[in-house]
């Protein structure tokens, strides 16, 4: 394979990540907070369709995708009203929205199958795109590519640099200290959990007007996006720069799928469709594996300087959720 | 007297929450210019209106409510199985095999162990899960999602290769479904319809299930570390090991429902290449099914046999007034999150009533209560 091939490759990679990324982003921002949006495969999906739609009707690729921040937003107030104000459990809650958002974009997207709609074109930056190897990787994507570049460097720097991200941390650590604090913790956890929605809903049409322009129903081959996003989310410690690596290394993966497919042809070819879930799992048991107690035993069993490297090592990979994800929060 | 009327409204709130639930349907019906009354009279009839269509809500309930018996063990123990779909495949793909290779062995012998397979294979498809919860910490709801993915990619490349029919191996189209059981191995039918022996077999298990939950030391420590881990775990209970069994039976369950699904009603395995192409989606609403029942094997009964009938209903309905069956599906969903939101409700009254008897003072106002009422009406 030349270089050039490559390096399209790859930028390529980054682009199909994008809505990944916003996924990535938007449940960061929700569990952050406290509350689990369970319903993001559902959330993407109607988002899709519904961006899809919209910018198919007006000829308006904007609309399109404000239409598919619209939806996830009001899918996230339906999460946040039964599980803030009703204390339902979020994950039942959540995993029947999944399911009833994905059967409502194949209900309700049946009459824009196949339809050749708007798509978002390339914006190569000029001075920048020239720029040998980093140009042709970073700067010839299209505008919702370079947002969601934008997007990880903003969230990162409101979770961890700022005052109100400093709170938002706190209602989802400890809603009852943010309380005292004088964060009125069930309002902050509707506006995050709706802003963190629309983001979810970015996803939708980053795929169906950019990434993957165009809606298919039932072979979109989007259905499943939404739970590998919420597993990213889990492998990213809930920090954006590290979520997102795992979703450029998700999109890498795949993309290395399909080069390997024509060279290993002995290999089935649902051997590589399917290689990205063990690795998941893989992934989600390395950075939970500091969290479990026989690990902890063995290793206290452990040499002295044998002990001091693994568990640097384990420390390194270990994220762990925020104290209250998923804990109703009741002033008394 | 008032005590009274209101246990009764709590024990019919989730009849009320799915007429809520029609009434949305009913809207959205409007919206596509259909007649609401004549399209649920459809379903209706579809679902209930002879002994043929009866038999066949019976039919589409077996693997709902087996899904569901296994999804109140787990969800008991706080262990959230979403594999549900993936459970099936493995346990269907095991049950299938074991038809296909003993091709000399007696019926009853080749069924028993067939779902015994299917038992097994749906097991170990839960456990795996449950051993990386339990052991390493890993999120169950995300690898039972993603297990699903890998059982689905499993069928197909089995039922593209190794294991395809071979007649259908030689022509072109080349379905991917396997060939069909020899006619001894079929489950026993119950009456001239398609209902089959499966449907008694789920019904025995539910109320073992039952008794599994609530009668044995088992159950209890299930439902124990379900509650409160860190308490079950001072009195001496080893957590891992009931977050993995629950897993594992939950699993077992839903694999049996593979098996009895190709033992009952196909006679061979089929896809189109997604999951719910063999499943039909049941490993997903069983969980619906469960959580209408409220977790309880024995109410999972009449809750899979309505969201059976929902199913049937839908098909009919597309048919008769040309109605999408998605719609069914997003009805589904609303019926569960109307029966989960009135659920707190119930709660929240008992509380209440626990208050007042106690300390016989008012209750406090409750700003959350209130809107809680409002979003009933």
């Amino acid at each position: 394979m030349s270089q050039e091939t490559i390096l399209i490759g790859l930028a390529g990679v980054l682009a199909s990540a994008s809505p990944l990324i916003f996924a990535v982003i938007g449940e960061t921002l929700s569990e952050r907070a406290g509350v689990i949006n369970l319903s993001m495969n559902g959330t993407i999906l109607l988002a899709a369709m519904g961006g899809f739609a919209v910018a198919y009707t007006t000829d308006n690729i904007v609309l399109g995708f404000l239409g598919g921040m619209l939806i996830g937003a009001l899918v996230a107030l339906v999460v946040a009203f039964a599980s803030i104000t009703l204390q339902q459990s979020q994950v039942a809650v959540g995993f029947v929205l999944a399911l009833t958002c994905r059967d409502l974009s194949y209900f309700l997207g049946n009459p824009y199958m196949g339809l050749p709609g708007p798509r978002l074109q390339a914006l190569p930056i000029p001075v920048l795109s020239d720029i040998p190897v980093i140009g042709q990787l970073f700067f010839r994507h299209d505008v919702i590519t370079y947002i969601s570049f934008i997007a990880i460097f903003l969230a990162w720097l409101w979770i961890f640099r700022t005052r109100p991200g400093l709170m938002l941390q706190g209602i989802g650590e400890k809603p009852a200290a943010a309380y005292i604090r004088g964060a009125n913790v069930n309002v902050m956890r509707y506006v995050y959990t709706i802003i963190g929605g629309a983001l979810i809903g970015l996803a939708g049409p980053a795929f169906s007007l950019a990434t993957r322009a165009g809606w298919m129903g039932t072979i979109s081959g989007l259905d499943g996006f939404g739970w590998i996003a919420l597993s990213i989310t889990i492998f990213g410690g809930w920090n954006p720069v590290r979520g997102a690596l795992g979703a450029y290394l998700f999109a890498f993966l795949q993309w290395l799928g399909l080069v390997l497919q024509p060279v290993l042809t002995q290999v089935p070819s649902q051997v590589l469709q399917v290689a990205p879930f063990p690795l998941m799992i893989l992934t989600l048991l390395l950075v939970n594996i500091g969290n479990a107690e026989w690990v902890e035993r063995t290793l206290a069993a452990m040499p002295e300087s044998a002990r001091k490297i693994f568990s640097k090592i384990l420390r390194a990979m270990r994220t762990s959720p925020p104290a209250a994800l998923g804990v109703p929060f009741e002033r008394d | 007297m008032r005590q009274r009327l209101e246990t009764l409204f709590d024990a019919l709130l989730p009849v009320i929450a799915t007429l809520a639930a029609l009434a949305v349907g009913a809207v959205m019906l409007l919206f596509l210019k259909v007649n609401p009354l004549e399209a649920y009279a459809a379903l209706l009839k579809g679902a209930f209106g002879s002994f043929n269509s009866f038999a066949e809500t019976l039919v589409k309930a077996t693997p709902l409510l087996l899904v569901a018996l296994g999804i109140c063990i787990s969800f008991r123990g706080d262990v959230i199985n979403i594999g549900g779909e993936g459970q099936m495949i493995v346990g269907a793909i095991l049950a299938t095999w074991i038809g296909l290779t003993f091709t000399d062995a007696p019926g009853w012998l080749i069924i028993t162990l067939a779902l015994l397979a299917g038992f097994l294979g749906g097991a170990v498809w839960g456990g795996i899960p449950g051993a990386l919860k339990a052991y390493f910490n890993v999120n169950e709801i995300l690898s039972t999602v993603m297990m699903n993915a890998i059982a689905v990619q499993l069928m197909n490349f089995l039922l593209r290769g190794p294991m395809i029919d071979p007649s259908q191996a030689e022509v072109a189209s080349k379905i991917p479904q396997t060939a069909r059981l020899l006619d001894a191995f079929q489950l026993e039918r119950l009456a001239p319809t398609r209902l089959h022996m499966g449907a008694l077999i789920a019904v025995v298990l539910a109320v073992l299930v039952y008794i599994l939950l609530w009668r044995t030391t088992l159950g209890y420590r299930i439902r124990a570390v379900g509650q409160n881990p860190h308490a079950s775990r001072y009195a001496g209970i080893k957590v891992p090991r009931y977050v993995v069994t629950a897993l594992l039976l939950s699993g077992a369950f839903a694999g049996l429902a593979g098996a009895i699904q190709v033992y009952g009603v196909n006679y061979r395995m089929i896809t189109d290449g997604s999951a719910s192409g063999f499943t039909g989606s049941a490993g997903f609403n069983g969980i619906v099914a469960a959580l209408f029942g409220q977790l309880h094997p024995l109410w999972s009964i009449p809750a899979s046999v309505l969201f059976g009938a929902l199913l049937v209903g839908a098909n009919s309905m597309q048919r008769m007034v040309q109605v999408p069956s998605a719609l069914i599906t997003v009805l589904n969903g609303l019926v569960v999150i109307f029966v989960v939101s009135s659920e707190i409700w119930r709660r929240r009254r008992q509380r209440r009533r626990l208050v007042v008897g106690e300390e016989e003072a008012p209750p406090k106002p409750d700003k959350s209560q209130v809107q809680t009422g409002e979003a009933q009406k």
